[in-house]
């Protein structure tokens, strides 16, 4: 059941990025260089709309929560990989798999380009396993352990924070306002 | 803009979108995210690259597979994040042929040197190599560590989604500086 749960939502997950452009390189880029801010924008809603529903829900009934662990390093330097490759292709490996199914040949390069990305890490992992990704490991640790907050208070605070952001900054900054 | 070669066009025209449509798509988005914390776990993508990795690996190299750690770690293929990756391939292919919208552009240039469908495919290329190894490394993508991450107020989605904003708009500065307007 949950393989066919999973599936629903992948469907509707790609109808969605296919919808709103993020399998598109080119809205990547104009976010990347600050000039169009819809993805970012669409991110930090879906981001504000999903932290206060799933601490809501969990009040009622048990969520299927699965916290990553924070290895500051490994986190840090992959993230910085990841941000110059995504600047490059203008993908990231979902979007990239939306994209090859909308008939974006660029988007079918960057797949396999992520299978070898993923070879080579897969034939190095245990030479850097120790130096990237053990030190530094703070657990599964959330903003509420690190507020020492109601984690439904915290929820409420980021959504405010994330909506605020959206709300002031102009979506295309090379039109006057809005 | 020159084209060099005209087998594949390369568009440089910007994708538009209505205003505000955005933000609905966003809070349907929020309320998918929320339905798969609910229903069986955190959405995600990029582990699903060496699990595809592992299941070509074990029948081909069985000996081997079994002796990587990561292939151990990352286990089989039949796991929910595949099945949402088969799904992002279904929903992806449905959305672009169900609108009116034209359909997509086999290659989109977004560079200034990519003058060539050649020299796109190469960054399209290097790009992938670059975010499944800072995927796999972090531990999660933009899907698994900053949309499912943040969402479940995660610290390393926080620390991974500002490497990537931090990283990614260096870089596009780096390889493109930007020109009056563009």
């Amino acid at each position: 059941m949950t393989l066919i749960y999973a599936l629903l939502v992948g469907i509707v997950m790609g109808g969605l990025i296919q919808r709103v452009g993020a399998s598109s390189p080119r809205m990547i880029l104009a976010s990347l260089r600050l000039q169009n801010l819809t993805i970012i924008k669409f991110m930090a809603t879906t981001i504000a709309v999903g932290a206060v529903l799933v601490y809501l829900l969990s009040l009622w009934i048990p969520m299927h929560f699965d916290i990553k662990p924070t290895y500051v390093v490994g986190v840090g330097v992959g993230g910085l990989i990841f941000g110059a490759g995504f600047a490059l292709a203008g993908y990231c490996p979902g979007t990239c798999v939306v994209g090859a199914a909308e008939g974006r040949r660029d988007a079918m390069v960057a797949l396999l380009g992520g299978v070898v990305g993923a070879l080579v890490f897969t034939l190095v992992y245990t030479g850097i396993e120790s130096w990237l990704i053990k030190p530094l490991n703070f657990g599964k640790i959330t903003l509420a352990d690190l507020f020492h907050l109601p984690a439904m208070v915290v929820a409420v605070g980021l959504a405010a924070v994330f909506l605020t952001g959206v709300s002031l900054l102009p979506t295309d900054r090379t039109k006057p306002a809005g | 803009m020159t084209h060099a070669s005209t087998s594949v066009p390369i568009t440089t025209e910007r994708t538009a979108l209505n205003p505000q449509r955005w933000a609905l798509l966003g809070v349907l988005f929020g309320l998918l995210s929320a339905a798969a914390i609910a229903l069986y776990g955190p959405i995600g993508v990029s582990g699903t690259y060496p699990r595809f990795i592992g299941s070509i690996l074990r029948r081909v190299a069985p000996a081997y597979a079994a002796s990587n750690p990561y292939l151990v770690k990352m286990g089989s293929l039949i796991t929910p994040e595949t099945m949402l990756v088969v799904g992002l391939l279904i929903g992806g292919f449905l959305a672009a042929r169900l609108g009116r919208a034209p359909s997509a552009p086999a290659a989109e240039a977004v560079h200034a040197f990519e003058t060539t469908p050649g020299r796109r495919y190469l960054t399209a290329f290097l790009g992938g190599v670059l975010i499944l190894f800072g995927a796999r490394l972090a531990g999660g993508c933009t899907s698994g560590h900053i949309i499912s991450g943040i969402t479940q107020l995660s610290v390393s989605g926080i620390l991974f989604g500002a490497a990537v904003f931090g990283g990614g708009i260096l870089t596009a500065r780096l390889i493109n500086p930007v020109r009056g307007g563009r």
